[in-house]
């Protein structure tokens, strides 16, 4: 066996902490290495070919990197033996970054930490064995969550590369919380009149499978071949046979709040959200149903000329296979009631959220556009917006930016004066944050050309007086407090991440933050993957964000998941859990707790029946392993034998 | 009380074998046997030295059809068993024995009466050498307290109409590992002892509790010193069936030496205790099969109270139950980041 060991200095980034020619030195007085280098940048192209040197001139079977995580540049340096003729396995990386230099401020202690880290990968690189692995091939279709602007797109790109797309959506409709948007920042488009047409495509596209009112039940599978659960939530109303006409919502009977119109206005128990929805089919909501409530009504189903009622309709739960996922499960307004009893905690009904006002504003909206205020109907003169309601607040444990309020409270202020050219807007503000294109123009534009004036602040109390609300609050810049009756008062409230986030990030196996949004896999290098394999995130999923930097993240998305599934195939880790058939004593613990189901039983000639693992199935986690009682399954590149070996270095 | 015999010929009319016990231990008292035929069966005898967990057998007899006689607490093995699918339930007749009124520690008998004295320990009553006793006294100390009266898996039930019992269930005395007991003696366990405050009836574990940490690894290390790796712990356990290849004994992987020490013995047992984490049915068979009197159950038992405490969760109580630590559940909150 003939070792080679390559101390990286990294710059000073390893150097200023480790004395890497003493580490190198040390290293050739252990068992089996015959050669030790320091080098300055490891990963540069001098540094991998030196390693390809030594390994040629000195016929070195086994490399030992001591350098950074194994996370940055393992791939690299196993390529790098690969090129030196090596089986890439047989190198083992050794973290004397961010395990020691970059944590340790004593280069004594840092070095002979650094010297037992060496020590220990050597003692595991001697029991390693060459591994190679296989390809399997993968699903190519795409399961894409959620039918908001970054669902579709990210649909809309995938499906017109020529992959199918499954796009689930959890609503009856498609079109997420840009469908209720008025209009857009900063140039004023028609939210809707840039939305719906991409809505119809998705829907028209012949490469895309819309499927509302379902949510993911179960995921089974990895990269490359998902198996996924969905349900299709039971509606009463048979989905090929509506038409869309609505009169069975005109005639229906049952009140119900509007969710589309947030709360604004009402709905009925069998309804579709708005004119523009897709698919134009009508959903019945069971909890307002007369006929479901006190078992009789059935109105709908009598006026249906489509007949396309059904009462016994069950959930259903359709089982598939994709390639790769995207999740786009956006977000909804953060709850401020609760956090916000100065506000009036949603007892003043003329303190509404900024999405309310959308709708307000929206021609298509319960108002038909014109701007009433909820408790009497009349027309606000005197409008105050409150920026940051659950954002940029630590006091109701919401730190985060919601990164649009600056900018939709400018298009409402400018809207508003459009609206109702005698009035006047009133914001308050902690900073104004526009920084995207165009943005720092259309909030200046906000106060000079329509008059908005900025009062930098927070709002402490709101409460009622003679039919006015009056807001009370700081005016940082002029140093006093002020006071303002206004007609009706407009939360900027943030974002918080869509209901059920977190178990659905369960369920797909993927982290999430505290405030259930879902993790990206590095925030700068990685930032539309997610920790596992094949799925991917697109829009404020994952953080709040803008309609283009959704749009954007989803084209991103898609661009990955087709460079994934272009290939056809995917490599596959080598390693993988092994099963020491001979000693498998066949009490399948190990397949109890798989979670990839990758264990299965295999029947000896003998008759034994024996553990064997699906290798493209596994994902190298390891749990088998430790449920195992006689210690017989092992992890390829992991065995026992060579942690065993490590604690053993280290306990010397 | 109806007959252990008949009972037992009864159900060979449904099995190959069934497991049970005869009056031909030492003194009298008894020791397990199989029986295959009704002839056989009328040697049987129930009485309260049947102590052995029987369940221990039945992974080795995979291929028979088998009836065995279980107690309370042997029945939790089997049903531990049914669970791990060591054993068919199909093929495995239960012959539950209810009201048992705590079994005799015939060890005591033999250490305070001499080996081999004349035992007629019934259910009820307890005579030594012709002479009744107070039974009470000879009580295994596993079987006061017990949780387990009622057979968790039965398929007949033999009604022992034993007295009730109380106490406090216990791994060990501080006299189990004292000078003199024949079981074990050292200056550590000694001190043990005044620790105890010289009550020799007092629980070990209650002086566990009260060590310190480096009491505790000496107190160990002392114990496990005495460990001659004869793995009768392993052997008398129902739940240890891996057999030929226990990682006991392999080098690959090599996660214990093969030298007789301290420091292996202890590596072994906590492996063993490791790998008995929410499987350990609390049967106590590792402890009476120790030929040292190492108190292998005083581990064992706190392990399995954190368990009971964690998850809510005792081992054999239930062969349909999933074991928590044999279970990968991505529900919990582990993946979160919070």
């Amino acid at each position: 066996m003939r070792i080679g060991v390559f101390v990286c200095q990294c710059g000073t980034n390893i150097a200023g902490t480790v004395a890497t020619d003493k580490v190198a030195e040390a290293a050739l007085s252990m068992r089996d290495v015959l050669h030790a280098e320091t080098l300055q940048y490891t990963c540069s192209d001098p540094g991998q070919r030196a390693i390809i040197d030594a390994v040629q001139k000195k016929g070195l079977t086994r490399v030992v990197i001591a350098a950074c995580s194994p996370r940055m540049h393992e791939t690299t340096f196993r390529r790098t033996i690969g090129q030196a003729g090596m089986n890439a396995y047989m190198m083992e990386m050794v973290n004397i970054r961010e395990h020691c230099s970059w944590i340790h401020s004593d280069i004594d202690i840092a070095t002979d930490k650094a010297i037992d880290l060496v020590q220990k990968g050597v003692a595991r690189v001697r029991r390693q064995v060459p591994l190679y692995s296989t390809t399997v091939p993968v699903t190519r279709r795409v399961l894409v969550i959620g039918g908001g602007v970054a669902g579709i797109q990210a649909a809309l790109d995938i499906a017109d590369s020529g992959l199918p797309v499954t796009l689930v959506e959890r609503g009856p409709t498609i079109g997420g919380n840009m469908a209720r948007l008025d209009k857009t920042f900063p140039t004023l488009d028609c939210s809707s009149c840039i939305l719906t047409p991409r809505m119809v495509e998705a829907k028209q596209h012949e490469n895309i499978r819309l499927m509302v009112n379902a949510e993911i039940e179960q995921v089974r599978g990895y990269i490359g071949n998902f198996e996924v659960d969905v349900r299709k939530k039971a509606t009463c109303v048979i989905e090929d046979k509506c038409t869309g006409c609505m009169i069975c919502q005109e005639k229906c009977p049952g009140k119900a709040p509007d969710e589309f119109n947030a709360g604004v206005g009402q709905s009925k128990a069998i309804s579709i959200p708005f004119p523009q929805a897709v698919p134009m089919v009508a959903a019945l909501r069971k909890e307002y149903c007369r006929q479901f409530i006190n078992g009789k009504c059935g109105v709908c189903k009598k006026v249906c000329p489509a007949d396309a009622v059904d009462y016994e309709q069950v959930d259903e739960i359709t089982t598939e296979m994709f390639g790769a996922v995207v999740v786009a499960t956006g977000y909804e307004l953060y709850d401020w009631r609760e956090a916000y009893p100065d506000y009036g905690g949603g007892q003043y009904p003329d303190v509404v959220t900024s999405l309310q006002y959308e709708r307000m504003l929206s021609a298509s909206g319960p108002t038909a556009g014109h701007v009433q205020r909820p408790s009497d109907g009349a027309e606000p003169k005197q409008v105050v917006f409150v920026s940051c309601v659950g954002s940029r607040d630590e006091s109701v444990g919401r730190p985060l930016c919601c990164s649009v309020g600056c900018m939709y409270i400018a298009k409402q202020a400018i809207l508003t004066k459009e609206h109702i050219p005698d009035s006047q807007s009133y914001v308050f503000y902690i900073d104004i944050r526009a920084t995207g294109k165009g943005y720092e123009e259309f909030t200046r534009r906000a106060q000079k050309e329509f008059g908005a004036i900025y009062l930098r602040g927070r709002v402490g109390k709101i409460y009622p007086s003679n039919g006015q609300l009056v807001v009370m609050g700081t005016d940082t810049l002029s140093g006093g407090p002020v006071e303002i009756e206004a007609d009706l008062v407009v939360l900027a409230t943030g974002f918080s991440a869509a209901r059920g986030a977190g178990e659905l990030a369960r369920k797909l196996n993927i982290s999430y933050d505290q405030y259930e949004f879902l993790s990206e896999s590095h925030p700068k290098l990685r930032p539309v993957e997610t920790t596992t394999g094949g799925i991917f995130l697109a829009g404020a999923c994952q953080a709040p964000k803008d309609i283009p930097d959704s749009v954007a993240q989803a084209s991103a998305a898609a661009a990955k998941v087709i460079g994934l599934l272009s290939r056809g195939e995917i490599e596959t880790s080598p390693m993988v859990a092994a099963v020491d058939q001979l000693r498998c004593i066949g009490c399948f613990k190990c397949r109890d707790v798989c979670p990839y189901n990758a264990i299965e039983a295999l029947e000896l000639r003998d008759g034994r029946q024996v553990a064997k693992v699906i290798d493209t199935l596994c994902q190298g986690c390891g749990v088998c392993n430790v449920a195992c009682p006689p210690s017989v399954v092992s992890l390829k590149g992991y065995t026992d034998n060579q942690l065993i070996a490590e604690t053993m270095e280290l306990l010397r | 009380m109806s007959d252990i015999v008949s009972i037992i010929q009864r159900v060979l009319g449904e099995v190959d074998l069934v497991l049970g016990w005869t009056a031909t231990g030492a003194g009298g008292v008894a020791a397990p046997d199989r029986f295959q035929t009704a002839a056989e069966a009328e040697r049987a005898v129930f009485n309260a030295t049947c102590v052995h967990n029987l369940a221990v057998h039945l992974p080795r007899l995979k291929d028979k059809t088998v009836g065995i006689v279980a107690k309370g607490c042997d029945s939790r093995s089997v049903a531990q068993l049914i669970q791990e699918r060591e054993i068919d339930r199909d093929r495995v007749k239960v012959i539950g024995v209810h009201g048992l009124g705590g079994m005799i520690d015939v060890r005591k008998i033999w250490r305070l009466h001499g080996y081999g004295v004349p035992v007629d320990a019934r259910i009820d009553s307890l005579f030594i050498d012709g002479r009744e006793v107070d039974r009470k006294e000879y009580l295994r100390q596993k079987c006061l307290g017990c949780r387990d009266t009622v057979p968790v898996v039965h398929d007949k039930l033999f009604e022992a109409q034993g007295p009730p019992i109380t106490g406090i269930a216990e791994a060990a005395t501080v006299e189990a590992i004292l000078p003199g007991t024949g079981l074990g003696a050292s200056l550590t366990a000694a001190e043990a002892m005044s620790a105890a405050g010289e009550d020799e009836s007092r629980p070990l574990s209650e002086l566990f509790a009260n060590m310190n940490p480096t009491e505790r690894r000496l107190f160990w290390r002392e114990q496990y010193s005495r460990c001659i790796r004869c793995y009768a712990c392993r052997e008398a356990c129902p739940m240890c069936f891996c057999r030929d290849v226990c990682i006991m004994q392999t080098t690959d992987p090599h996660w214990t030496g093969a030298g007789v020490d301290a420091g292996e013995a202890e590596m072994m047992q906590l492996i063993r205790v490791n790998h008995l984490a929410g499987r350990c049915t609390g049967c106590g068979e590792c402890e009476r099969a120790c030929p040292v009197g190492i108190p292998l159950m005083l581990l064992m038992n706190e392990q399995n109270q954190v368990i009971e405490d964690l998850f809510g969760y005792r081992a054999g109580t239930d062969p349909e139950a999933r074991p928590p630590l044999l279970t990968f559940d991505i529900k919990g909150d582990s993946r979160s980041e919070k």
